[in-house]
């Protein structure tokens, strides 16, 4: 069933000449439609000679309200035949650019292009398929410790249960294993990672895990279905966490829980070399608040879901060490985010070869540290989960 | 009977699910045309790969053909949503009775109706050619029509 709540809407951003569409466009009649083509016609009249109509995350749209936002636009495009309008459409709503390139036909100053990046600012660093490997170590490590705190946030047998931002899977594989739930869906926005995801449950025999790509922040799945929402580790790479928490607020049934992971990673540790360790991960925390993402989102947890409308909020942190199974794990892991943080990060944001290099000895004492016979490392992590009200 | 759009047959129908309405009820909120295609839609969706999407994508025309019988069917009487499959497609039918002055318009499967004040019509045959499902419709005696629309039963949709 789709969202219940046939809600839409329609805003401009004049800095980036866009016109953004998203929601549930299913309109009895024209007259509810009036506000947002006086919107969008009033955002041409404010725009340049290239704008942008964003519908990727305009999720369900009937023929009414297509024809009245096809009417406006191809209004635009004789207004101004000098002025380019490009429709933004996404691969997860496969029929979105097919249905407005019957208007890209008719149109030669109207074109349709399908764009998949810039969902969130993490995108491209998470996505990328190099990131396979150290995701599935992650959760070997993280899951020693969620298997005990899962319970405890009122994760049991025979659930319905929703993995969002599920990257590779693998978490899904786990909680499918452990708590055998009745449904198990498991949502991201990478084709790759599902690909895996698929493959590797197939393997396992675990048929049952239905793995979805979609769009976390406007997801194709109805309200009140879930008993147990996971979102692990994700909205710390969102610019708008908010707008995730809604998302999994809205699909969660109520008197059902989410749950929410997240890192602070200025208190990532070790010794010995504390201060280069501490020094880097300082860092780190100030990289990813440059391309808008919050690492140190894990101690807000309780704040984000009180204000996402959640009671009952529960939160703990674990510290995951090199004294939990094979250290060499540990060191694995931290070698994958030098690689990612100093080598891709730092110099994607024009950052000196010499603060790379401090940068990097900070990772490389951490792993030091964890390998030491006497050494001790650790990556704190937050899990927090919120009842939805009745 | 006459049937636009024939596609070839690989084999018999067999009935998946059936939902009748008192028409009059159906007719009295139009938040039914989306309950009932969101509904019908995730059925259809049912053996695909990604059923989320495959049901998003699949209600996009499921809706419109009720909220198209929702505009043409005559207030009274009965009408029915079927879901059929055999091993290769999964069909969604709504049979009603549309109002007379509707009648011609089953004629014109092509988006020129739009030109001759229908739009309704024409939008849902232009939808239908955009995502390229197979859209087509029988009368029957006793002035009652079906609409049908022939979804792929397994293909991910990419």
């Amino acid at each position: 069933m789709s969202p219940s709540s046939p809600s839409f809407a329609v805003e401009f951003d004049e800095i980036n000449q866009e016109i953004v569409l998203r929601g549930t466009m299913r309109v009895r009649s024209p007259e509810e439609m009036t506000d947002a083509t006086d919107l969008i016609r009033r955002s041409f009249g404010h725009g340049g000679h290239l704008v942008y109509v964003n519908i990727k995350r305009l999720t369900h749209l009937n023929m009414t309200a297509f024809r009245c936002i096809a009417d406006v636009l191809t209004e635009a495009c004789l207004a101004d035949p000098q002025r380019r309008i490009v429709i933004v459409a996404s691969s997860v709503i496969a029929w979105s650019a097919p249905l407005f390139e019957t208007l890209a036909s008719a149109q030669p100053n109207l074109s349709v292009e399908i764009y998949d990046s810039a969902f969130y600012p993490g995108q491209t660093f998470v996505e990328d398929e190099s990131f396979i490997p150290i995701l599935r170590t992650q959760t070997k490590m993280t899951w020693r410790h969620e298997r005990e705190i899962l319970p405890r946030h009122g994760m049991k047998e025979g659930m319905a249960i929703a993995d969002i931002c599920c990257g590779i899977g693998d978490f899904a594989t786990l909680i499918k294993r452990q708590f055998n739930p009745t449904r198990l869906i498991a949502l991201d926005h990478s084709k790759k990672s599902l690909e895996y995801a698929r493959r590797v449950a197939a393997e396992f025999g675990l048929n049952s895990i239905e793995y979805t790509y979609g769009d976390a922040s406007q997801m194709l799945l109805a309200d009140n279905q879930f008993d147990f929402v996971t979102c692990r580790h994700s909205l710390q790479i969102f610019d708008r966490p908010d707008i995730l928490l809604r998302e999994l607020y809205r699909i969660c049934k109520p008197g059902g829980r989410v749950y929410i992971t997240n890192e602070k990673n200025s208190h990532c540790l070790g010794e010995p070399h504390s201060e280069s360790i501490r020094w880097t991960y300082d860092e780190v925390a100030k990289l990813f608040s440059h391309f808008d993402m919050d690492v140190e989102m894990g101690p807000k947890s309780r704040r984000l879901l009180t204000d996402a409308g959640f009671d009952t909020i529960k939160v703990e942190s674990f510290m995951v060490t090199n004294l939990d199974g094979d250290p060499r794990d540990f060191a694995d892991v931290i070698e994958a985010w030098e690689n990612v943080y100093a080598g891709q990060m730092a110099v994607r944001r024009g950052d000196s070869p010499d603060f790379i290099r401090r940068f990097r000895q900070g990772f490389k004492d951490h792993v030091l540290a964890a390998l030491h016979p006497k050494g001790y490392a650790g990556w704190p992590i937050w899990a927090a989960s919120g009842r939805k009200p009745f | 009977m006459i049937e636009r759009q024939v596609s070839p047959e690989p084999g018999a129908f067999e009935q998946m699910a059936s939902l009748t309405l008192d028409t009059a009820l159906f007719r009295s909120e139009f938040h039914l045309c989306d309950r009932v295609s969101e509904y019908l839609a995730d059925i259809v969706a049912q053996s695909h790969e990604d059923p989320a999407r495959y049901a998003n994508f699949s209600s996009q025309l499921i809706n419109e053909m009720i909220e198209f019988s929702f505009r043409s069917a005559v207030p009274t009487g009965q009408i029915d949503f079927r879901l059929l499959k055999n091993e290769e497609r999964v069909r969604v039918s709504i049979e009603f009775a549309p109002v007379s002055d509707h009648q011609p318009d089953w004629l014109a499967n092509d988006t020129s109706a739009i030109a001759n004040g229908h739009p309704a019509v024409g939008d849902l045959w232009g939808l239908a050619d955009a995502i390229r499902v197979n859209l087509h419709t029988e009368e029957h005696k006793e002035n009652h029509v079906t609409l049908m629309a022939d979804f792929a039963l397994l293909e991910a949709v990419r």
